[in-house]
């Protein structure tokens, strides 16, 4: 029977740096994808004259490389980063209630201050005591916990024990009176997936902080060179990559991990697994019911399957100007009540929130010439979904995304006659491309309580670990370090034995 | 001390742990989506299907439509003009054909696949001659893109048919009658001779039935005295017939040879790229004869083909390697067979391939190598590292 230092399940992000790290390590590596094309999420697929960018919108982490910031020191330890071309976007984004309100941030703290200011006098010297708050919060989040500072304390860190975990709607409201202001300030909770109501401020300043001082970045060719470039390293390592090949059962004895049953029927020795499969369903569906400790299912009783996405994929037949696109990311609201547009993303109504990427404002390369294209996605639940009957499946879809058209419309009016490929994509898409129950894109629901301060991404199990959403965070830079992060854990069990 | 030691002193800490207590409690016990992924995918979009010949209706002398019905459980949903890709072995080889499924998408009960014998084409020899009611096949899903958008075609639309291609529109036509949807659908149906229209009956009850279905049959090469539409489709037809071209949305489905004439027509009229959806056709009939194929290699080659770790071929350079492949047993995922849907992507590790015009190669994939099998012909020894 073939035998492997480590066995990595799935190929997505989390997946492909954990493998390429143990690969570079000098481990043997077998990595299992049930899909055809590595990457997960960071892919992309062609329609006509298009290549859409299926999940990537902003890039965290990146920083110049003048300033590096921690994805691109990850990227440039794991040898990738000569194989690829890094964008950056100017701005933050734009924010739009359709004839009411409409905004721009640049990706800089001062003229974020100012641009705000100036849009809402009245709340002048409020702006920028919250720039200092998350600013003041982040570097010490950094400095406490990322360094891990040996003398952490409450009095050393006073923003940060104070401010982690409380909600951030209620920060918003201490320090804001206008609706508007705050919804343009939280916006990104749209797009990490939790309403302020429950988004930990510590989550919300650190995002926040991060796409402005490190910029949001894209690169050429779209996730799907990210993936590729990640697997041919990993390839060039020694590695050994299945692909149309899933992993059938993770085989344990005695509490500890023993190999590996794929599915094509064979089975492979290994001591260590690293699962970038969905958490809950490594355990539940991988795994033999005995073998799984009790109290590990019992844990997962206190969290919830996270949102998946609604996404349209949009090809025009002519430049983003001729059809009003002037930012790459745009916002659209039809509400400033964040948990009414957050409860409609448990339905089939109408959206509250949406986001439309155009990638060739910031990149003109991005589609051939004389074309643009616009990824146009709001997060939704999968469980509405799960109601709809197969057989009106196809007409609930283009209800739904009709609905989307006509918000998006509101913004760029005539959008609709210029374009030529669309595809669209439910959460069961997702769902079916990424192997994960609800169609999940950032694994489970990631409120407070399901911070990094409450919950183990360690196994009972003795050799299983975890990557991807699941194991951290929503995104592409959280999934791509937790890989690194699980297979550096990996290593260190190994070197003890 | 680390944060662990500390970590109750951060605010609203305690609070969220008792929540998470009464949660490990009362929450809801995901031990209950046991097997649920499978079951979900399986309604929506199974791996493959298992379907079994009901019935053989013969259309034309030529041409029939198997009945197809699920060996267990239901067929999936999918979109009137969409395909299925059936496993078909013969002679010992083992390939796979794409069939436009004819039946409407409302027919949840079977789906219709109609096929006309090709000149040379063994599988449809197999399939017309060989085939009996109660043999069972084994299928892909519904796949493919040729279908009608609610959201960005309009109402008004306009079917290009040639000969079998006739098949995806069929389906589309089924529905929209059937379900009584607000389109208006004009039908240019192109045959070689009277005697190969298929589904000519249907069309034409259909066609007294509804006010807004009609359509026009042209014959390319009729009998003497044949009174109706002849020759080519031609723009000059349509603007006859439709009385103006503008504002409608085209689907050609056919021949080669016939989207390089109607397209054209139609961009003659000034028609933009995004009013006319074409459905792929496979592999061309002679690479040889497409443009960029190297000159120097004529149609008789033959190089070497090794697998990495594996053992190594002798292939004709004007096969598709997925074809050579096969014919040595060797299966690669397959669904499209038209460069386009990706599934067979394999990384070519040394040597050169030619790949024809209208591959849908993602830029990076070309970047690192890789190749779609269905549509690249091996033009040196070449070196493949299997999916």
């Amino acid at each position: 029977m073939p035998e492997y230092d480590a066995v990595v399940i799935g190929a997505g992000n989390g997946g492909l740096t954990g493998a390429l790290t143990l690969a570079k390590a000098g481990r043997k590596v077998l990595l299992l994808e049930r899909h055809n094309v590595p990457g997960g999420c960071g892919t992309s697929f062609v329609r006509g004259r298009f290549e859409f960018e299926a999940a990537l919108h902003q890039l965290s982490g990146m920083g110049s490389q003048e300033r590096p910031g921690p994805l691109r020191a990850i990227l440039n330890d794991l040898g990738v980063m000569d194989k690829l071309e890094f964008v950056e976007m100017e701005n933050l984004y734009r924010v739009v209630w359709p004839d009411t309100f409409d905004i721009t941030l640049r990706a800089q703290r001062d003229a974020i201050t100012e641009t705000l200011q100036d849009r809402f006098p009245k709340e002048k010297d409020n702006i920028p005591r919250f720039f200092d708050l998350v600013y003041g919060f982040s570097m010490e989040m950094i400095q406490g916990l990322f360094f891990k500072d040996p003398n952490i304390s409450k009095e050393k860190y006073p923003l940060f024990f104070k401010y982690a975990l409380i909600p951030t709607q209620k920060v918003l409201d201490e320090y804001f009176r206008d609706p508007f202001l705050k919804a343009v300030l939280s916006i990104y909770w749209s797009y990490a997936g939790v309403p302020p109501r429950w988004f930990s401020f510590g989550d919300f300043a650190i995002m926040l902080f991060a796409y402005i001082e490190f910029k949001p970045y894209h690169l050429k060719g779209g996730s799907q060179a990210l993936s590729n470039a990640l697997l041919d390293e990993f390839i060039n390592n020694g590695g050994e990559a299945r692909f149309n090949c899933g992993a059938q059962k993770i085989i344990t004895s005695g509490g500890k991990v023993t190999g590996v049953k794929t599915e094509q029927g064979d089975t492979v020795q290994t001591r260590s697994v690293l699962s970038n499969a969905s958490m809950l369903q490594t355990y539940l569906d991988l795994m033999d019911p005995e073998q799984v400790p009790k109290e590990t299912l019992e844990s997962f009783r206190s969290t919830s399957i996270g949102p998946s996405a609604f996404s349209i994929y949009l090809g025009f037949d002519c430049e983003p100007d001729e059809i009003g696109i002037q930012e790459t990311t745009n916002f659209i609201a039809i509400t400033t009540d964040m948990d009414e547009a957050f409860a409609r993303w448990k339905t089939l109504e109408q959206q509250g929130v949406a986001l439309l990427t155009c990638y060739d404002v910031s990149d003109p390369d991005f589609s051939s010439p004389g074309t643009c294209q616009a990824a146009y996605v709001t997060l939704q639940y999968g469980d509405p979904w799960n109601l709809v009957p197969p057989h009106q499946y196809y007409d609930a879809k283009y209800r739904y995304a009709e609905g989307m058209m006509g918000l998006a419309e509101k913004v760029f009016p005539g959008i609709r006659g210029h374009v030529e490929e669309m595809e669209i994509a439910t959460p069961m898409t997702h769902l079916r491309y990424l192997g994960h129950l609800g169609g999940a894109i950032y694994g489970r629901d990631h409120y407070a309580k399901d911070t990094q301060y409450f919950m183990a991404n360690t196994s009972p199990v003795q050799g299983l670990y975890f990557a991807g959403a699941w194991a951290s965070q929503g995104g592409f830079q959280p999934t791509l370090t937790s890989g690194r992060s699980s297979a550096k854990a990996i290593l260190k069990s190994m070197a003890k034995k | 001390m680390s944060l662990k030691d500390v970590i109750h002193d951060i605010e609203g800490y305690q609070n969220i742990k008792s929540e998470i207590e009464v949660l490990k409690k009362y929450g809801f016990d995901h031990g209950a989506r046991r097997g649920q992924f499978d079951a979900i995918l399986e309604m929506l979009h199974p791996k493959s299907l298992r379907l079994r010949v009901s019935e053989i209706i013969d259309e034309t002398k030529t041409t029939k439509t198997l009945r197809m019905v699920p060996v267990q459980g239901y067929l999936p949903p999918f979109q009137a003009g969409q395909y299925i890709s059936l496993v078909v072995e013969v002679g010992g080889v083992v390939t796979s054909r794409d069939y436009s499924i004819s039946s409407s998408p409302s027919q949840i009960g079977y789906f219709d696949i109609t096929v006309r014998r090709v000149g040379d084409g063994f599988v449809s020899e197999h399939l017309l001659e060989e085939t009996k009611q109660g043999d069972e096949f084994t299928s892909s899903a519904p796949a493919g893109n040729f279908y009608y958008n609610p959201l960005i075609h309009g109402r008004d639309l306009v079917f290009i048919a040639g000969g079998s291609g006739i098949t995806p529109f069929m389906s589309m036509i089924r529905e929209v009658t059937g379900r009584g949807l607000d389109r208006r659908i004009h039908l240019f149906y192109g045959c070689q001779w009277p005697d190969d229209i298929i589904f000519g009956q249907e069309i034409d009850d259909l066609s007294r039935r509804h006010a807004d279905f009609t359509c026009t049959t042209v014959i390319s090469e009729p009998p003497v005295g044949y009174r109706g539409h002849t020759g080519f489709i031609t723009a000059r037809l349509m603007q006859e017939i439709l009385g103006g071209l503008s504002e409608k949305m085209f689907f050609l489905c056919g021949p080669e040879a016939m989207y390089a004439f109607c397209r054209e027509e139609l961009k003659q009229e000034g028609i933009p790229e995004r009013k006319m959806r074409t459905e792929m056709y496979g592999p061309p009939r002679n690479v040889t004869t497409c443009p960029g194929w190297p000159e120097h290699i004529d149609a008789d080659a033959r190089v070497s083909v090794s697998m990495k770790g594996g053992e190594t071929i002798m292939v004709r350079s004007t096969e598709p390697l997925m074809n050579s492949l096969e014919r040595h047993g060797i299966a690669i995922p397959s669904l499209c067979r038209s460069g386009e849907c990706s599934l067979c992507r394999t990384k070519l590790l040394k040597g050169r391939v030619f790949q024809p015009e209208g591959v849908k190669l993602r830029k990076s994939d070309r970047q690192f190598g890789y190749i779609h099998p269905c549509m690249a012909y091996p033009i040196s020894d070449i070196e493949i590292l299997l999916p």
